[in-house]
């Protein structure tokens, strides 16, 4: 390496055989003689591989990377071809590119690949061949930058990306199996389970026509007790059904009217019983981007709730309003009824959990599960807000929010 | 009201007991022939041979045993014969897919069984008026 160190400025004995190869303008310097010895450090000194091989194969010169890389000497390479060299199917390639670049004339970009100690690496390899003045090629130069590295990450990252896809799928087709699952239970139970209640309530009820006489006020009781809790039953059945809807269908997310939803639903809601007046507030232009069945489903149980807990309230009010926490759209449905235990909060989205006694207040506890479900497939959340004897407030999003995005 | 039986095709012995004890409360009188499965059904309208069942009414349950409902009315709808019968699909689902199939397939009404009796009652109630007395059927059916 050394020999070829030479003071940039000296002009004394550095062109070994004398022969001028070019020489270069610097300006008003005269101009500096590059010779044979200099071009040879210019490529010694380069982390590409270069070579030169005439017109048949064979090595007329490499630089020192090559002799690295293949750990030869260049006095043992030239004369030598690369099939003394290289396996037979790689010297092919090689001897195939060379000529390809002598048929061209001009140079000529190709991949190659060469054995390494850690087994073959892959180059970006420029040929081209060098002619006489007659225009004849009478060697090909090559030079090789090895972009195994680059490669290798880029294998990495399509096997990962292969593995990921992979693994995609196979989640895939796992969830769409629970689904299915889910789908033939949630079937044969809105099928099987209440046919056999159908039997209890009607049997019962025939009883209480045809025997009343040989039933005294107790057994006529009872009876209406069985009648009671087959109908509570038929009611959580269908509740899990709708849950299991909830999960199931499809979410087709649209522009909805919020406040038409909510007007509807309130009417709806109204309407089962005529007799009690509710101060309804719904905000004007609430818009969301849901899908507008499940959005129904949970005002329907929202206010369904708020309607049923203000049964005991002398003036009851419920509103349905928005509340932007740091520009995302929060939906609030408020109520001045029983309210809750704020200590509950957290428990009252769990399948079956009440609150309240069925005798204080029907219902099977799945309603808000309903609503927490759908809310969180849409990517929102929900929180409830409340205290004994004052009213609850539930305030849900339906979009996704930054993880360290609180809902208050 | 007509004369003409009432099929219905029910498999389940305490739904038949009660089905037929709802039109006896609203003082349906027509006879009313049961049908335990797919087959029976399209037995007793379609049969090879002997007299077809010309039912004024067919109460049509989907969840049945060797052929189920959707395919009975399926073949219903398919032969000139059965084709303008009024079919009510009387079952226990109230599955969206069962309903879509059912309107698809050429039902003309589809009935949750209600699980409280005295629903039930009204429901067959409401039935038997529209389909044997306020209905006009098709004069081939």
């Amino acid at each position: 390496m050394r020999r070829y160190r030479r003071p940039h400025r000296s002009r004394s004995h550095w062109w070994g055989d004398g022969e001028v190869d070019s020489a270069v303008s610097t300006g008003t310097r005269p101009p500096v003689r590059v010779g044979h010895e200099q071009l040879m450090a210019l490529i010694d000194h380069t982390s590409a591989v270069i070579y030169m091989r005439d017109v048949d194969g064979r090595y007329l010169l490499v630089n020192r990377e090559y002799e690295r890389l293949f750990n030869l000497h260049r006095e043992d390479i030239v004369g030598l071809t690369d099939h003394d060299l290289f396996e037979a199917p790689i010297a092919d390639e090689f001897r195939a590119n060379d000529l390809a670049a002598i048929a061209r004339g001009v140079p000529l970009q190709v991949e190659e690949q060469a054995p390494a100690e850690d087994g073959l690496h892959t180059y970006v390899t420029v040929k081209f061949p060098l002619h006489d003045a007659g225009g004849h090629a009478y060697a090909i130069c090559g030079i090789s930058t090895d972009i195994t590295a680059r490669k290798r990450a880029e294998e990495e990252v399509r096997r990962l990306n292969d593995e990921l896809e992979l693994r995609v799928r196979q989640r895939t087709a796992e969830l769409e199996a629970s689904t299915r699952e889910l789908d033939a239970f949630a079937y044969s139970v809105s099928h099987d389970l209440r046919a056999p209640l159908r039997s209890l309530e009607g049997f019962s009820q025939v009883l209480l026509e045809d025997y009343a006489g040989d039933l005294d006020e107790d057994a006529q009781g009872y009876l209406r007790r069985i009648q009671a809790n087959t109908g509570r039953m038929a009611q959580m059945i269908d509740d899990l059904l709708h849950l299991s809807r909830a999960t199931r269908t499809q979410l087709h997310r649209e522009r909805t009217d919020l406040s038409a939803l909510a007007r509807e639903v309130a009417a709806e809601v109204a309407a089962t019983e005529p007799a009690r007046t509710v101060g309804w507030e719904i905000a004007d232009g609430l818009v969301a981007s849901g899908d507008p069945h499940l959005i129904r489903l949970v005002l329907q149980n929202l206010l369904g709730n708020a309607w049923k807990f203000t049964a005991n309230v002398d003036h009851p009010v419920i509103t349905v309003g928005i509340r932007p926490q740091s520009g995302i759209d929060v939906f609030e449905v408020r109520d001045n009824g029983a309210g809750f235990d704020m200590a509950y909060a957290d428990k009252m989205f769990d399948p079956f959990q009440r609150l309240h006694s069925a005798a204080e207040f029907e219902g099977t506890g799945i309603g808000l599960a309903i609503v927490h479900r759908i809310v969180t497939r849409h990517g929102g959340r929900i929180v409830a807000e409340g205290a004994v004897g004052q009213g609850a407030a539930f305030r849900f999003s339906l979009t996704p929010a930054p993880a360290d995005w609180e809902l208050r | 009201m007509t004369e003409r039986p009432i099929l219905l095709v029910e498999d389940n012995p305490d739904d038949v007991l009660l089905t037929v004890r709802a039109f006896t409360k609203n003082r349906i009188r027509n006879e009313v022939v049961v049908a335990i499965d797919g087959e029976q059904a399209l037995q007793r309208l379609l049969p090879a041979d002997g007299e077809p069942l010309r039912p004024a009414l067919i109460l049509l349950d989907i969840k049945l045993p060797k052929i189920d409902g959707l395919e009975v009315l399926r073949r219903i709808r398919d032969h000139e014969r059965t084709r303008n019968l009024p079919v009510v699909v009387l079952t226990t689902s109230n599955e969206e897919r069962d309903i879509v199939a059912s309107y698809r397939l050429g039902a003309n009404s589809f009935v949750r069984k209600p699980v409280v009796f005295e629903e039930f009652v009204s429901a067959v109630n409401t039935l038997g008026i529209y389909w044997l007395l306020v209905n006009e059927p098709a004069p081939s059916g």
